[in-house]
């Protein structure tokens, strides 16, 4: 907790707690109850899109939707199943989360433009439904005289006393939503806005994180239109057109989308703008679009992004001394082979990228695959990591077939990678990155939330970047990225670690250091799977390695024979084109 | 069987409206790999322009016809200025973003400016249509049909044998690669949002007599014409007559076979059936996404 | 007076530097060979030449002019052509197509003109005239290479930046693609060469030059860079050979 959190947090408890008690004791006229009672329940939806938009970085046009499911739920609830208020309310909570399940599940596989389209779909079918489904919904002209509910026997007729359990309710969606940025799933999500592809690689299940944001979503914006139905008591379609979705879309971003508190402040500003910008009349709507804009093209970050920045950079906590780093499989000492490579190939088209490649790596090792740019190396790499699935041929790690999984899977199943350019989570902090890989299923050194922030702090450790945890990592030079990337691995706990360039950009003293730290990896008994073009470097670490040339395999033994070999020698530097030296 | 031939010619021409609209997406997508929700509002748009130059000032309209397109180029051309152009170096979800607050800020500044009630906009030929036996040919309807047959005839004569046009084919494909060939990437662009603005509009111009000009005309058709362009696969210019045409004559057999209310809601359950089984449409690629 | 100079050239991609105040000049007719290894600011330095990245601070002279910071439609006007990494055929457009639109820089150029300049690179890439109308995507990457080089030369330029030509490609096409490159000086143009195959580069350089980390260790004609056992196993990979 940074010093500065330090106010703000009881400042905003302050706050919370007197906007509850206020209404109560000092009687505030009704139109402006309406107005904070809006502001209340709107900003329970916008608090769906700060998970779903903010966090999970997936766009979603259908929240008033979800926000009207809700309400239709209590509404027909309560008035035609004659239902108590809180079951109805539930219904539509469960029947909103429900269809955005459904929804995320059937287009997130796709998502960017296809799911801002089916949710802007979903959103104009829903309107159609409820104003033609006449029978259930009543259609255009609505339901009426929807009750509020009492609680433990106290009525909330009352508008302050419901305006209280609804501000009740939104502080506790605030405090939920803030509390699961940290979390595992928060963590996740953040992982899956900033770098799909090194998420999946650190063992995030991208698809169902992106589900789990798209439902929660759902969730709170049919919670949100449930207690809006109790509020207003009257309902009809066009309170949830593609036109409000729009409008909770202008709030979340207003505010700042990937923090809970800017969008509780984005839609306290829109809802009571309006009131002040009453000469605008009509036109309110085409000015939340030139907002919408002009908040894209001078605000990326919403107001609450703003604010921030303007608190200066962060200020470093102070950590006990962390843990040793814990590396390497039990099993090391016993050797065999951990991951075998049979007749691997990949083509794209009619290029041959792989073409049928075998290698064996021992248990405890260092394995160095080298050839010319182009020759194939990354692409059995990203074979390796389940990026790319095998034309042909099949992979062993630990004797159990690995191949055709996720990327998460193989990381679940122990194997860790960097990457040549580098991919790290570009707007966390160099800890959380690092918490990230920690949090890999099945990482047996990092189970509780305690043990993993332990082990995230020992792996930055490890590289020595324990002092840089709070930074932001955007912020860091080259070489020390680098080092971070390598600590996230590490911080999952592999048993297989493939490094691919790791040397890359730096310079020899950096490279000394990093084949210090390799040499300490290795020392703990970790298998390591490198790639590098640095001979030098390849040759102070690796105990075999292995040539490829144009997808194919020309050589393998220690380094001593491999790096003399005529063909190596050949194929790495290139054959001297005689006639055209000068 | 006459019903049958009416409600495809029907649907034809209602689905020609849609291609029209679908190949601006597909032209600005492959140029910027953004989408543009804003491009109904091209079609809207270029229908109020009909409106106010043929009713309010009393143009006729033949006159009318040029100077709205033109007018059109005119907003294809700020809205690239505005819209995409400051966010061209930042990610998807900003300009997406962006596209869809234009898309408000044009339908409600109409809103602003005409109010809610549709207007109406007469046919273009005084005389009703052809009857060929039973089936009753609209000349709306073949209008709409030969403008797109020769705006498809141009556009693939131009993409295939000017070098203007090869050069915006090279900039769609590799931005960087065609700035270093010298090719004037930004021109590039705002060509290309000129002419998908004329073609919405056009769109909209050729609709109008049929649908009422009304503000929600542009995402009415904006939406069928994603669809459209989801269905045939997303970026193919064939995917995205073939999506068109198709849903115009699901739309309207659906209308009149099944249920009237629901009529707007065939499009998507199409949709939502080829995003869960071919979700690269029926001449895309197997590449869902590129963002 | 040299064709290109740069003066302590910086360029950073956000906040990770990648040119740190390189200072280098190919005077006219030379080729050029930049060495190093990945990540050492290569590709970059050709990059900010041709105006995909602008100059955090330094210069950029060519035949005098500062032109550091202008557009690369404006570079190539002026007579540089960069063929970057991984060669970027148009895949959807023809053989033919690709090469045609190499002369985009110069306005008002006929038709005629155009077929006579793919003729020209026909006769200089015979290897790659029957492939005239095939899709771009549709070629091999030795053919890809000639038809991103012939491109190149298309907008008659004065000096080319050549980047990693030789990547994915058999020694054989290796070598005939580097046959080409001491072709294209003949006539007149130019070069300046990124590879990471240090020996090859050096086969048919006048002169290199070997970054680290965005900065020039050491400058030097071939034998001299390639005899100094030292400048070979730090950069150019050449532990292979010092073995030997």
């Amino acid at each position: 907790m940074t010093s500065r959190s330090r106010y703000v947090i009881p400042l905003l408890l302050l706050a919370a707690a007197a906007s509850i008690v206020l209404p109560l004791v000092h009687p505030v006229n009704g139109y402006l109850l309406n107005l904070f009672m809006q502001a209340a329940t709107y900003a329970m939806a916008v608090l769906g899109l700060t998970v779903v938009l903010g966090y999970a970085g997936q766009i979603s046009i259908a929240q008033a939707g979800f926000f009207g499911l809700g309400a239709y739920g209590v509404a027909i609830g309560t008035t035609v199943l004659h239902l108590p208020f809180f079951i109805g309310l539930a219904l539509g909570v469960l029947v909103a989360g429900l269809l955005g399940a459904v929804l995320g599940a059937s287009t997130l596989k796709l998502g960017g433009h296809y799911l801002a389209m089916v949710t802007i779909s979903f959103q104009q079918i829903l309107t159609l439904v409820l104003t033609n489904w006449i029978s259930l919904t009543r259609g255009p002209d609505g339901i009426r005289n929807i009750p509020r509910p009492s609680l433990f026997g106290v009525s909330l007729e009352d508008s302050d006393r419901y305006l209280g359990l609804c501000l009740l309710v939104l502080y506790a969606v605030g405090v939920f939503v803030w509390w699961l940025k940290g979390t595992k799933l928060g963590l996740g999500m953040q992982a899956v806005r900033d770098n799909e592809l090194a998420a999946e690689v650190v063992g995030v299940d991208t698809y169902r994180v992106k589900v789990t944001a798209f439902c929660l979503s759902a969730l709170l914006g049919g919670l949100g239109g449930g207690l809006f139905a109790g509020g207003f008591g009257y309902i009809s379609p066009d309170q949830f057109s593609f036109n409000e979705s729009v409008v909770l879309l202008t709030m979340v971003l207003l505010g700042g989308a990937d923090a809970a508190v800017g969008s509780v402040v984005g839609t306290a500003l829109l809802i009571l703008l309006p009131e002040w910008l009453r000469f605008l009349r009509g036109a309110y709507l085409a000015v939340y679009g030139l907002a919408v804009i002009l908040i894209m093209v001078f605000m990326p970050t919403g107001l609450w992004g703003m604010l921030s920045r303007l608190g200066g950079p962060p200020r470093l906590r102070e950590r006990g001394v962390p843990d040793v780093l814990t590396l390497g499989d039990p099993d090391a000492a016993a050797g065999g082979l951990l991951l075998e490579i049979k007749g691997l190939a990949k083509h794209f088209g009619g290029l041959k990228a792989l073409d049928g490649v075998d290698i064996s790596v021992e248990r405890g090792k260092v394995h160095a695959l080298i050839g010319p740019n182009g020759s194939g190396k990354t692409t059995m790499l990203n074979v390796l990591s389940g990026i790319y699935r095998p034309t042909r041929g099949e992979v062993l790690v630990d004797g159990v077939k690995v191949s055709g999984l996720a990327p998460h899977e193989l990381a679940a199943a122990g194997v860790g990678r960097t990457f040549q350019n580098i991919r790290l989570f570009l707007s966390l902090t160099v800890l959380e990155n690092v918490v990230i890989g920690a949090q890999r299923p099945h990482n047996s050194a990092a189970q509780t939330p305690d043990q993993v922030q332990r082990r995230a702090m020992a792996a930055l450790d490890f590289v020595g970047m324990a002092a840089r945890a709070d930074l932001k990592v955007a912020s860091l030079p080259y070489g020390h990225q680098r080092l971070v990337e390598i600590a996230r691995a590490l911080a999952g706990n592999p048993t297989l670690l493939l490094l691919d360039e790791p040397a890359a950009g730096l310079n020899l003293t950096e490279k000394q250091e990093l084949v210090g730290l390799l040499k300490r990896l290795a020392g703990h008994g970790l298998t390591l799977f490198l790639i590098d073009h640095d001979m030098n470097l390849v040759e102070q670490m690796a105990d075999r390695i292995t040539v490829l040339n144009f997808g194919k395999r020309i050589a393998e033994g220690a380094p001593a024979d491999v790096l003399r070999h005529p063909d190596v020698i050949a194929a790495y530097l290139g054959e001297v084109p005689d006639d055209a030296a000068a | 069987m006459a019903i049958f031939l009416q409600l495809l010619f029907t649907g034809i021409g209602i689905g020609a409206v849609y291609s029209l609209v679908a190949l601006g997406f597909v032209l600005i997508y492959r140029a910027t790999n953004v989408v543009n929700f804003a491009q109904g509002e091209f079609a809207m748009l270029g229908a109020y322009a009909m409106v106010v130059l043929t009713q309010d000032l009393g143009l006729p309209y033949w006159a009318a016809i040029p100077i709205s397109l033109a007018v059109m180029g005119l907003i294809g051309a700020l809205f690239n200025l505005g819209v995409y152009y400051p966010l061209r170096h930042r990610s998807f979800l900003p300009v997406v973003i962006s596209t869809i607050g234009a898309s408000i800020l044009l339908t409600n500044s109409v809103l602003v400016g005409y109010g809610p009630a549709p207007e109406s906009l007469a046919g273009m030929f005084d005389f009703p249509g052809i009857q060929i036996g039973e089936v009753f040919l609209d000349s709306q309807y073949l209008l709409i049909i030969v403008v797109t047959i020769l705006l498809v005839a141009f556009q693939y004569f131009f993409f295939e044998h000017t070098l203007l046009g090869k050069k915006m084919q090279a900039t769609s494909q590799d931005k960087e690669m065609a700035s270093l060939l010298g090719i004037p990437v930004a021109r590039m662009i705002m060509l290309t949002f000129i002419y998908s603005a004329i073609l919405g509009g056009l769109a909209g111009i050729l609709v109008a007599p049929i649908l009422f000009v009304s503000v929600g005309l542009g995402s009415q058709v904006a939406l069928k014409a994603f669809a459209a362009s989801i269905i045939g696969g997303f970026g193919d210019v064939t995917g995205a007559i073939v999506g068109g045409l198709s849903l115009g004559v699901i739309e309207t057999f659906g209308a009149a076979y099944i249920s009237v209310p629901y009529k707007d809601a065939f499009a998507f359950l199409v949709l939502f059936g080829f995003l869960l089984i071919r979700p690269q449409g029926i001449f895309g690629e197997k590449v869902a996404q590129k963002a | 007076m040299p064709l290109l100079e740069l003066h302590g050239l910086s360029a950073a991609y956000g906040a990770v530097e990648a040119l740190k105040g390189l200072s280098l000049h190919v005077g006219e007719g030379e080729i050029v060979a930049l060495l190093g290894s990945n990540g050492a600011g290569k590709s970059t330095t050709l990059r900010t030449i041709s105006g995909l990245m602008k100059p955090k601070s330094g210069r950029v002279l060519f035949d005098g002019k500062d032109i550091g910071g202008l557009h690369p439609e404006s570079v190539v006007r002026l007579g540089v052509a960069h063929v970057p990494e991984g060669r970027r055929v148009f895949p959807g457009l023809t053989v033919k197509e690709n090469i045609m639109l190499g002369a985009s820089n110069r306005p008002g150029v006929s038709r005629r003109e155009l077929e006579a300049g793919v003729e020209e690179m026909f006769e200089l890439f015979p290897d790659i005239r029957r492939f005239s109308g095939a899709l771009g995507w549709t070629l091999s990457g030795g053919q890809q290479q000639m038809v991103a080089v012939a491109r190149g030369l298309m907008s008659k330029p004065r000096l080319l930046l050549l980047d990693e030509p030789s990547l994915g490609l058999a020694p054989l096409i290796v070598q005939q693609v580097f046959r080409i490159i001491a072709r294209i000086r003949e006539r007149g143009t130019t070069v300046l060469l990124v590879e990471q195959n240090a020996r090859t580069a050096l086969s048919v350089a006048d002169r290199g030059y070997v970054l680290e980390t965005g900065r020039l260790i050491i400058e030097g004609k071939p034998d001299a860079l390639w005899n100094n056992e030292e400048v070979r196993a730090a950069y150019l990979g050449g532990r292979v050979t010092a073995g030997v």
